[in-house]
């Protein structure tokens, strides 16, 4: 029963989208409770896989290769208690943001629909089953992305809808081709049977190019600050927070797992080259972006560069603790930014809808009545810029640990040169907000709204930086060694 | 677009092509060893159903099905949250008219024969959807705006019927101690016929509610749901 309980997380939220889509009328009140039933079975599964060791189920009952794997490991339950709280702060902050809106409607089941295919992808162990969660992934956040119905927003989705199932088709050649060869699709089956040739390496090319894309790892990124931007804040902050992991969980997953003795250096370097040239041009953009959203869609651009940073440092250390604190590094990264940016996008949508805009130098008094939004943004961009306590600054300490030890030094002027960027962009937001206009004397003024933004940035900060160490245990690795 | 610069462009895929290709080829020529198809006829009549596509699709990989059902109901709730679908086509001549009149029972019908025989010949449920799909599409061709689709509440229930039906089955037999989506020994057969009924007409409605391209209008008269397709009569 306990394997069984691996398909909660995924039948879950479908049957909510299933019920969503038949009662529109109650719509908020399913999508709540299918949320919170979600959210605990996946934080229930991490709770099982912290306390004992990797759990896996073939569904069908026809066992390996012929039936279709799903599993949790260390990695797939960090991801998997990621999506689980942002998800749920995101659906109680849509509860109130969409109130009265015909777009609510749609948001429910498509939004449920994505979560579904965000702990598919998290728990699957099958390289095709993979290709259709990325298929229902990549088509439910284009829908989502559009919800405002505004020609830019329709305009930005069509095409991140055609650059994802560009994506998705140079993932499935990748696994033709791997299937062709090896007559599998199960990762731990293959990942024993596979063996460097020129197929393999096609196959890792073709496979990472199309996650690349749907990762939005430069220069690949072109589409993803018009569609972040342009989408209702939830489905910002969802596309942003929990959908770019995902490609890059897959990336993470296939180097390290299947393809862990076919990649090398040269190829770490290239996306290790790709991620500090995200980090140094994303992080300008986000300088120079006249819109709050804008500033947030290519902020996510630059900190998917950190994460690829870290390719070239796991693949020039040895086995051992240094090796382990890296990943743990890399993945406290990405669940940290998933936290910040999903508070941060929260939180500007409350902005938007306040101030009738997001123009950042036209912000001020907007900024200035809603302290506990403006702390929100503040706590969250301290964990983009990775100052302490956040997880981000302990992952950037690892890494920067990583580069000298590994002798790559060149990576510490990307890293501090996009800390000091960031530092910038998050700065000239938060000056909008000591004007001369009065503050109000409640520090929460949209309880609903404003909780969940603050509550997702402060754990960015508190949870992920003062209590990181559970991603470490959680990952089966000894206590963190900064 | 510079002319210089797509012919480069095209230089280069078609390099790739032609480097895809060269891989490909070499792959083919390597010994096969053991792929996933002789194993699957080998367990062919454990599987409930004689015909091994059905096999894979409903049984080995149902999971890879229920998602894509879930595809479908993604790909129309998308459609139907971009607007209100425009108005149909003015009614039919009366050629077309009675040509539609023989047309669209004749194409449920044969869906019903797919669907069935898709246990043990080459047929199933996303064969059998498509006809009842293009069922709708004539109708909305010949003048009928909604396609003889219910109204959007019926809509709302029949497009998750096959999903639901699907993962309601997976759960039970969860629950039941099988294992998600197991079927029990001797029980694959009815439950396979039962999941490919209502993914049916799911995939039928999503496909024709997806070519009426928006949400249904509310304006439209309710329609007795029971003969939703097959009374293209009542309609002139």
């Amino acid at each position: 029963m306990t394997t069984d309980s691996l398909i909660l997380p995924i039948a879950l939220p479908l049957l909510g989208a299933l019920l969503t889509t038949a009662l529109p009328r109650i719509a908020p009140l399913l999508g709540v409770i299918a949320a919170t039933l979600t959210a605990l079975s996946g934080l229930w599964l991490t709770g099982q896989v912290w306390g004992g060791d990797a759990l896996n189920i073939v569904l069908g009952g026809w066992g390996l290769p012929l039936g279709i794997g799903v599993a949790a490991d260390g990695l797939s339950a960090s991801l998997l208690a990621m999506s689980s709280l942002v998800g749920l702060g995101i659906s109680v902050y849509a509860v109130g943001y969409f109130a009265g809106s015909d777009r609510g409607l749609h948001f429910w089941p498509l939004w449920l629909l994505l979560w579904t295919a965000l702990n598919g992808v998290f728990l699957a162990a099958d390289l095709f089953n993979l290709y259709v969660m990325l298929e229902l992934l990549g088509l439910s956040a284009a829908a989502l992305g559009a919800l405002t119905g505004s020609r830019e927003a329709v305009a930005a989705n069509l095409r991140y809808l055609l650059v994802g199932l560009l994506g998705s088709m140079s993932y499935l050649l990748g696994v033709a081709l791997i299937y062709t060869a090896y007559g599998t699709l199960d990762i731990s089956l293959l990942s024993e049977r596979i063996e460097p040739s020129a197929l393999a390496a096609t196959s890792v090319v073709l496979m990472t190019a199309g996650l690349a894309l749907k990762a939005a790892l430069f220069p690949l990124h072109f589409w993803l600050p018009p569609a972040h931007a342009n989408a209702p804040a939830p489905v910002s902050a969802a596309l942003s927070a929990l959908v770019v992991k995902a490609a890059f969980y897959l990336i993470l997953r296939l180097w390290t797992d299947l393809f862990a003795n076919i990649t090398t250096t040269g190829a770490a370097f290239i996306l290790g080259a790709l991620g500090a040239g995200a980090i140094l041009w994303g992080s300008w953009r986000a300088l120079r972006a006249e819109r709050l959203k804008l500033l947030a869609a290519y902020s996510t651009v630059a900190q998917i560069g950190y994460l690829f940073l870290f390719f070239p440092l796991l693949q020039a250390m040895p086995p051992g603790p240094a090796r382990d604190d890296l990943f743990a590094a890399c993945v406290l990264m990405a669940v940290t930014h998933g936290f910040a940016k999903a508070g941060f996008f929260l939180a500007a949508g409350l902005v938007q809808k306040n101030a009738g805009h997001d123009r950042i130098d036209e912000l001020g008094g907007a900024a200035q009545s809603m302290p506990a939004t403006t702390f929100s943004i503040a706590l969250a961009g301290s964990a983009l810029i990775g100052l302490p306590p956040s997880g981000s600054f302990i992952a950037k300490w690892v890494m920067m640990r990583g580069a000298f030890e590994t002798g790559q030094w060149w990576w510490l002027i990307v890293i501090v040169t996009g800390t000091l960027l960031a530092a910038a962009y998050i700065f000239r937001v938060l000056s909008r907000a000591f004007g001369q206009e009065p503050t109000p004397r409640c520090f929460v003024t949209d309880a609903r709204a404003e909780i969940p933004a603050l509550l997702l940035a402060l754990s960015s900060v508190a949870l992920l930086g003062l209590a990181a160490g559970p991603i470490w245990s959680l990952l089966g690795f000894e206590g963190v060694q900064t | 677009m510079n002319r210089d610069l797509s012919l480069l462009i095209g230089i280069l895929v078609a390099l790739l092509a032609v480097l895809l290709l060269g891989v490909f080829h070499s792959t083919l020529a390597l010994d096969p060893g053991q792929r996933l198809a002789s194993l699957a006829l080998e367990r062919l009549p454990e599987s409930g159903v004689s015909n091994p596509v059905t096999a894979v699709l409903l049984n080995y990989r149902a999971y890879d099905t229920l998602l894509e059902l879930a595809v479908l109901l993604a790909a129309l709730l998308g459609i139907w949250s971009l607007g209100p679908a425009r108005p149909g086509f003015q009614p039919a001549g009366p050629a077309l008219a009675a040509m539609v009149d023989w047309v669209v029972p004749l194409a449920i019908l044969t869906g019903g024969y797919l669907l069935w025989v898709g246990g043990h010949a080459p047929g199933g449920a996303f064969q059998a959807g498509a006809l009842l799909g293009a069922a709708g599409v004539i109708l909305r061709l010949a003048g009928n705006a909604g396609a003889g689709l219910p109204s959007e509440a019926w809509q709302r229930w029949l497009i998750v019927l096959g999903a639901g039906v699907f993962s309601l089955i997976g759960l039970l037999l969860a629950l039941t101690g099988y294992g998600f989506l197991s079927y029990p020994p001797g029980q694959a057969k009815w439950l396979i016929l039962l999941i490919e009924t209502a993914a049916t007409i799911a995939i039928g409605v999503t496909l024709a509610a997806a070519y009426v391209g928006g949400r249904p209008q509310m304006a439209q008269p309710p329609r007795s749901p029971l003969a939703p397709m097959a009374d293209p009569e009542a309609k002139r």
